[in-house]
């Protein structure tokens, strides 16, 4: 099969002129602020916009418009790398970032929300250029993709295989007959929650300028602060308000949908938001009574701390309220095992997913009973439904390159000179979208010092973590490629 | 508009095909999952596991805020039942597939409105009816009358003796010089061009035109074409098309019709009197000779069996015969039919689907017509007082590049119309126009 690269090349230049508008909305804050970043801004907002208008324009006479399954794949993978290279502009020439590897990471480690940043002063960035930082998390974190299929005509039937591409989770729910009505209705909710977070914030205490930054980034569940303590900066109301949104975005936003239209019972039945829900219980409450007796602080801080940062971590948010790696090395290597965990489908979260979790588990514990009743037929049951067995292998296969690539992973950042702890955090955390990680990665650290390739290394396996393992790694295997 | 399609089988799929492009928005309940994800693939549209028949289902699909339910799966009792059902939990309008054609004749007797059914279709009758608009005409590949011939469609294939043969339209402009007939599309294999001044008439081309009555004539000519009326007509297969063929046809040609079940032939006797029934095999060669296949005007093949019909089909085209019309199930083969010689492949459920989808936009145009293999409808579209069009020459119109202007009838007068014509109030237009820019065209005449 050919690939029909007129479509490809036409989509990538409406993604990087969209990228392109987004760079512009930062002149606002340029502007107020005076810092002397605005030329930087305004010249990689036009440079963006030209090169994806003059891709638009060459390949706008299009023969065939339509979009193979393969075709879409390789649109998500390209469009996310060169929207990552062009996302680098405003720090190479605002000489926030000077080098393009630390740029290129510190951008990527943006779309993806990831939130793993080279930057030691984040304070003394310009704030122009801080937004941009923030933007990249909130673009990423709901997915450009998605938000050219709500607002682009062009994308009709095609946009469903972009769709699928991008998003997180096993098959996205639909909300709408039309894949555009349910793009523009999960941007809406997006954009509603967002805007919500940062009134709270703002009126919490924070300047509009803090207040914004991290309405966008909680929503992504990105964790790019504007302060260099992020979130122990703030005070426990703060806190507070940013644990609930973070909780939002860890959740599907098919949920919160019902639970907008008042379908509450929908979202209480619903199995993986249940496990979802749980899981951040039971794990606060052991992190809770940990820190109480580790650390010697009160109960309430105690409790926020717990809570806060089990959630920033499965929700692979990554704000940082207290640094986890102090406490004691039990705490540690909980928080460790949490970077794989993942919050819900269907959300902004990166990581394996709450749903992949319990299905896997479900199944292996069904194995036992399979194991006595040799004849019995007995499914997974997942929200009341038997889960076909093509999805089950679907997630086994997930899992085992998830956890293949954290080993080779972990191996190749230690032969890179990086010690064990960082190795296999760096790696975890890059993998799952979080942010923090342990050893010289952990919460209150960041990732400078890595070698270059390591930072190359860590970059990709950012990309692979939010576009789910699959959508890249397809590109690597030759059946991709081959027309047969 | 919220539609529901109950049945993901052919019918279903098209039609939900052509309902997607224009914005629908659509759910699919079918029971076979496999089928459904293959939908999901390749349409923009939601799909649901599960019986139609079932009120859960439906809820699920909306059906209370639904526009139009259409159930079209294989079983005509579930499509009933289904129509019934989902009338009765606010479906506001209801369509049903049959195949029982008695429903469609004593409708005002079964009183199906009042029971929750608004609207029955037979894709079977649909072919029938096909079938004899297209005997009309041997010459043409198919035809299109608007207001009793003052402005007609007419499709032709290329072969060898056409004097339009690898020529472009703008070469061709003096063959035509009282420019009584304009070319508005051309299928080659299975893509439809629609032809601009440079595009080029090439061999097996089905090209079509629309002509004012005194063009048919010279488009014949240039193609080469002789015209012959029917006398003779060979129907292979008693199938429930082949009897209402017949039926339709029996008044005004001769009709052989040829069947292999013995018990079934004397069933068909019975019911078509002037019909001469013959049982046999139609693959068999020497039989189709026996019965004088050289002498007919046309053969229709619309056995349950598509490869026999295509093969049949040939064995006539073998023996001059001048019209062959085959049914096929597989909607890949009608792509071939040019290429290989069979001059019309119908498919009942393509014809389905484009008559359910006519129906749905009927009230918003005129007219709309399917073209058999072309990736396009014919649209007759009235030029209201405040359209956008009025008063503007054609030339300066930036007429979509997928749409083009084919004809005019103003004042019951049929004109195929140039570049510098201007439009008046109540003309009524017609294009021909890809899927995909109907919307973009109607934009023009509202």
């Amino acid at each position: 099969m050919r690939f029909n690269y007129q479509v490809i090349v036409n989509i990538i230049g409406l993604l990087l002129m969209l990228n392109g508008v987004f760079m512009l909305l930062c002149i606002p804050f340029s502007m107020y602020f005076g810092e002397g970043d605005l030329m930087a801004i305004n010249w990689s907002g036009l440079i963006t916009i030209c090169a994806g208008a003059i891709l638009w324009f060459v390949t706008k006479d299009l023969s065939n418009k339509e979009l193979k399954k393969k075709d879409g794949y390789l649109i998500v993978t390209l469009g996310w790398v060169s929207m990552s290279c062009f996302g680098t502009l405003p720090y190479i020439l605002s000489g926030a970032i000077p080098n393009f590897t630390d740029a290129f990471f510190e951008t990527i480690s943006g779309y993806t929300t990831t939130g793993a940043s080279i930057l030691t002063d984040i304070e003394s960035v310009h704030k122009g250029i801080l937004f941009w930082r923030s933007l990249t998390q909130w673009i990423g974190g709901m997915g450009i993709i998605v938000l050219a299929v709500a607002i682009l005509p062009i994308l009709g039937i095609g946009g469903m295989q972009l769709f699928v591409a991008e998003s997180p989770g096993i098959s996205p729910d639909k909300l709408q007959p039309r894949i555009k009505e349910t793009a523009k209705r999960l941007w809406l909710i997006y954009v509603m929650l967002t805007g919500v977070e940062t009134t709270l914030l703002w009126i919490g205490g924070m300047t509009f300028f803090d207040a914004l930054n991290h309405g966008l980034t909680t929503m992504a569940t990105g964790g790019f602060s504007t302060k260099n303590a992020s979130a122990a900066h703030f005070s426990p109301f703060i806190q507070y308000v940013m644990i609930l949104f973070m909780f939002l975005a860890g959740t599907n936003f098919t949920m919160t949908y019902f639970g907008l239209h008042g379908q509450f019972k929908k979202v209480i039945r619903n199995e993986e938001f249940r496990f979802y829900l749980g899981t951040c219980v039971l794990l606060t409450a052991i992190t809770t009574v940990a820190i109480y007796f580790a650390s010697g602080t009160g109960f309430e801080q105690s409790f926020r701390n717990g809570l806060f940062q089990v959630v920033s971590v499965v929700t692979t948010t990554g704000f940082v309220s207290a640094d986890y790696t102090q406490w004691s090395s039990f705490i540690t290597l909980l928080f460790f095992i949490m970077l794989f965990i993942g919050a819900s489908a269907g959300s902004t979260s990166g990581g394996v997913k709450i749903v992949r979790h319990v299905i896997l588990l479900k199944n292996s514990i069904l194995e036992l009973k399979r194991q006595l009743h040799p004849s019995a037929i007995i499914p997974v049951r997942f929200n009341k439904t038997a889960v076909p067995k093509d999805i089950t292998f679907n997630i086994l296969a997930f899992i085992m390159i998830y956890i293949s690539i954290f080993s080779i992973g972990s191996i190749v950042m230690a032969s890179l000179g990086v010690d064990l702890e960082t190795a296999m955090g760096s790696v975890a955390t890059s993998l799952g979208n979080v942010g923090p990680g342990i050893g010289s990665v952990g919460p209150v650290d960041n990732f400078a010092n890595l070698p270059v390739p390591g930072k190359w290394f860590l970059a990709f396996l950012m990309l692979l973590g939010r576009l789910e393992l699959f959508t890249v790694l397809m590109l690597l295997t030759p059946y991709f490629w081959r027309k047969l | 508009m919220r539609i529901i399609i109950a049945g993901a089988g052919d019918v279903g799929f098209h039609l939900a095909k052509l309902l997607a492009i224009e914005e629908h928005d659509i759910n699919i309940i079918d029971l076979d999952s496999s089928k459904l994800q293959y939908i999901s693939n390749h349409l923009d549209v939601n799909t649901i596991k599960g019986s139609s028949t079932s009120y859960g289902i439906l809820e699920e699909a909306k059906i209370s805020k639904a526009d139009l339910l259409i159930a079209v799966t294989e079983s005509e009792s579930t499509n009933i039942s289904t129509a019934i059902i989902g009338k009765n939990l606010g479906a506001k309008k209801t369509i049903a597939r049959i195949s029982n054609t008695e429903f469609l004749h004593k409708k005002d007797i079964l009183n199906l409105k009042s029971i929750g059914i608004d609207e029955l279709i037979s894709p079977e009758s649909l072919a029938a009816k096909e079938i004899k608009k297209l005997l009309k005409e041997t010459a043409l590949t198919d035809t299109f009358e608007f207001e009793k011939g003052i402005l007609s469609l007419v499709g032709v294939t290329i072969d060898e003796d056409s004097a339009l043969l690898n020529q472009s339209l703008a070469d061709t402009a003096h063959l035509n010089p009282d420019r009584n007939f304009n070319t508005v599309a051309i299928l080659r294999g299975n893509e439809t061009i629609i032809p601009h001044g440079t595009n080029k008439f090439m061999l097996n081309d089905h090209a079509y035109f629309i002509t004012q009555p005194d063009g048919l004539e010279r488009v014949m000519n240039l193609s080469g074409k002789i015209r012959t009326p029917v006398k003779n007509v060979m129907i292979l297969g008693g199938s429930k098309i082949g009897i209402k063929t017949a039926m339709q046809l029996s008044n005004k040609y001769k009709i052989k019709l040829i069947e292999q079940d013995k018990e079934k032939c004397f069933e068909l006797a019975d019911q078509l009197p002037d019909t001469l029934i013959i049982n046999g095999d139609g693959r068999d060669v020497e039989l189709l000779q026996e019965e004088g296949i050289r002498d007919m005007d046309a053969f229709i093949a619309v056995t349950g069996n598509s490869e026999t019909n295509i093969i049949s089909s040939l064995v006539a085209k073998n023996h001059n015969v001048k019209k062959t019309i085959a049914l096929v199930e597989n909607i890949d083969y009608i792509h071939l039919s040019q290429n290989i010689g069979v001059d019309t492949m119908i498919n009942k459920k393509l014809i389905a689907a484009s008559f359910i989808f006519r129906h749905i936009r009927k009230g918003e145009v005129l007219n709309l017509i399917g073209i058999h293999g072309v990736d396009g409808e014919l649209v007759e579209f009235e030029v209201k007082p405040n359209s956008k069009i009025l008063d503007v020459e054609i030339k300066d119109l930036n007429f979509p590049k997928s749409a083009i202007i084919g004809g005019v009838i103003r004042n019951n007068q049929g004109i195929t119309v140039r570049g510098n014509f201007r439009f008046q109030e109540k003309d009524r237009v017609v294009v021909l126009s890809k899927p995909e820019c109907i919307r973009t065209v109607e934009g023009f005449f509202k």
